[in-house]
């Protein structure tokens, strides 16, 4: 394991624990979010482990792909009160899953390949539901001061990882096309996790079901 | 050249994370605006709803007044008068017709006391929140058909309970409106009251067989007691729906969520995000 790899799980830990400690201060939707840390981060141990053993990580990453899109979608489906924002979280869950399936048994193999098939349309449904939600903290402000709100902060997290993480694959094209070097791709890669991880963080530290506008 | 293409990309992606955080920032400070006009908005309604309240207050108040004058005037003082005029013949009367006269004027010197004891436990609105609707407007029901101007049935279904105090007051002031305008203007022989309380829903209805009004008489601006019992509704959550045509009588009905939260009405409320 790299120093990089250690700092993101380290970080991960961190939100984890986040999560865990302030459990039941949690509303049902920060739940879900301290679950798909825990879950991130035992996924991204295996990661490692299985790409020590047997030199690749792919089925580890394809699984932890899917995971988190179903876990942030649902987080985000208890935080919007829109019912046509919710509905359409539902069924993007179920097309996503579908495709996630198609594409790993007859495009991007389960074993072999890392699914940027999939990965392309949930970073872009990631940055729509968090430009949606924005929209609605602006339909519907609540009267606590924004940097205590929780949903701020995961929002943010989520824009910015939605955003980045396209950009930065759309960069990483490039560069294997016009055989640069990708070190550069790598430390973005990272800056971008731990900033993610460390808002996810803060979302967790500063949720409380009772006065959060989440699940009200 | 590929160092040309590196440096663009860096530069790119730097661009993009400041946009980004210029985006957040932004959002911050619209929010915040957001948050002022939202501040401003609900204490502007709640002044308007505590405008409102002492209004409902000094009318119920007054109302009050008038009928404790008016008992006073029409009923104890007439009362009073007799027992005067009785005394006054005892004194040259025989033994047998003086003490008749004395009975008569004892007779009627506890009526007096009975009148006057009632008359100290006039309607205000510490009593609504003392006694409850419920037996408030059964209260006023009884007085209505003492007085003999009207026959009036008051029906009640479900269990009672408090909507609140502040929120009682205004029902009971358009009850008391409502009742104002039977007695004043609709020449009714019959009114029927009736308060329903279900888990999410109470409904109060009075319905007189009196002469009725054209429908568009609130639109016109010319009922305004009745464009005010509309609006005193709303102010508290709950929707009133008049309903009349000349010869059919009036019928209104006061819906009312009692579960439904109302920062100016209730002065607390969670947080909520929609």
């Amino acid at each position: 394991m790299d120093p990089f790899s250690i700092l993101e799980c380290l970080v991960l830990l961190a939100a984890s624990c986040a999560g865990l400690i302030r459990y039941r201060r949690l509303g049902l939707s920060f739940r879900i979010l301290t679950w798909s840390a825990v879950a991130v981060f035992t996924l991204t141990i295996i990661a490692d482990i299985s790409s020590a053993i047997y030199r690749t990580n792919a089925l580890v990453l394809q699984i932890e792909c899917i995971t988190q899109y179903v876990f942030y979608s649902l987080t985000y489906y208890f935080i919007f009160k829109n019912n046509l924002v919710k509905k359409a979280i539902i069924i993007s869950v179920v097309v996503i899953s579908a495709l996630f399936f198609i594409n790993g048994v007859f495009l991007q193999s389960f074993n072999k390949d890392f699914p940027t098939n999939i990965y392309i349309p949930t970073q872009i449904l990631y940055a729509a539901f968090s430009l949606l939600l924005f929209k609605e903290m602006l339909m519907y402000p609540v009267r606590i001061n924004i940097i205590k709100q929780s949903v701020f902060w995961y929002n943010t997290a989520i824009l910015f990882y939605g955003t980045t993480m396209f950009f930065i694959l759309g960069i990483y094209n490039y560069m294997a096309a016009h055989n640069l070097d990708d070190n550069f791709i790598f430390v973005f890669w990272y800056i971008i996790i731990y900033a993610f991880n460390i808002l996810m963080c803060i979302a967790l530290l500063t949720e409380n079901k009772k006065n959060s506008p989440a699940d009200a | 050249m590929h160092d040309e293409g590196l440096r663009i990309l860096v530069l790119l992606s730097i661009a993009f994370f400041f946009g980004i955080t210029c985006f957040i920032i932004y959002f911050i400070i619209l929010y915040r605006n957001k948050q002022l006009i939202n501040k401003q908005e609900q204490e502007k309604l709640q002044a308007t709803f505590r405008q409102e309240l002492l209004k409902t207050q000094i009318e119920m108040q007054e109302q009050t007044l008038l009928h404790i004058s008016r008992e006073i005037h029409d009923n104890i003082t007439q009362v009073l008068s007799f027992v005067k005029l009785d005394l006054a013949m005892a004194s040259a009367a025989d033994e047998k017709l003086k003490q008749t006269k004395i009975n008569a004027s004892r007779d009627l010197v506890a009526q007096a006391i009975n009148d006057l004891r009632d008359l100290s436990k006039s309607l205000s609105f510490e009593h609504i929140s003392q006694l409850g609707l419920v037996k408030t407007i059964e209260i006023e029901t009884g007085r209505i058909n003492k007085s003999g101007i009207i026959r009036a049935m008051l029906t009640t279904e479900g269990e009672a309970y408090s909507l609140g105090e502040q929120r009682d007051l205004v029902i009971f002031r358009i009850f008391q409106e409502a009742l104002n305008n039977t007695l004043k203007h609709a020449g009714a022989r019959q009114l029927k009251i009736s308060l329903q309380y279900y888990p999410e829903l109470f409904i109060l209805t009075l319905e007189d067989d009196g002469d009725g009004f054209l429908p568009d008489l609130l639109e016109k601006g010319k009922g305004s007691g009745l464009k005010n019992m509309e609006n005193r509704a709303a102010l508290i959550g709950a929707q009133a729906a008049i309903d009349s045509s000349p010869g059919k009588g009036c019928y209104i009905k006061v819906t009312l969520n009692p579960l439904e939260q109302r920062l100016y009405a209730d002065g607390y409320h969670p947080n909520r995000f929609g």
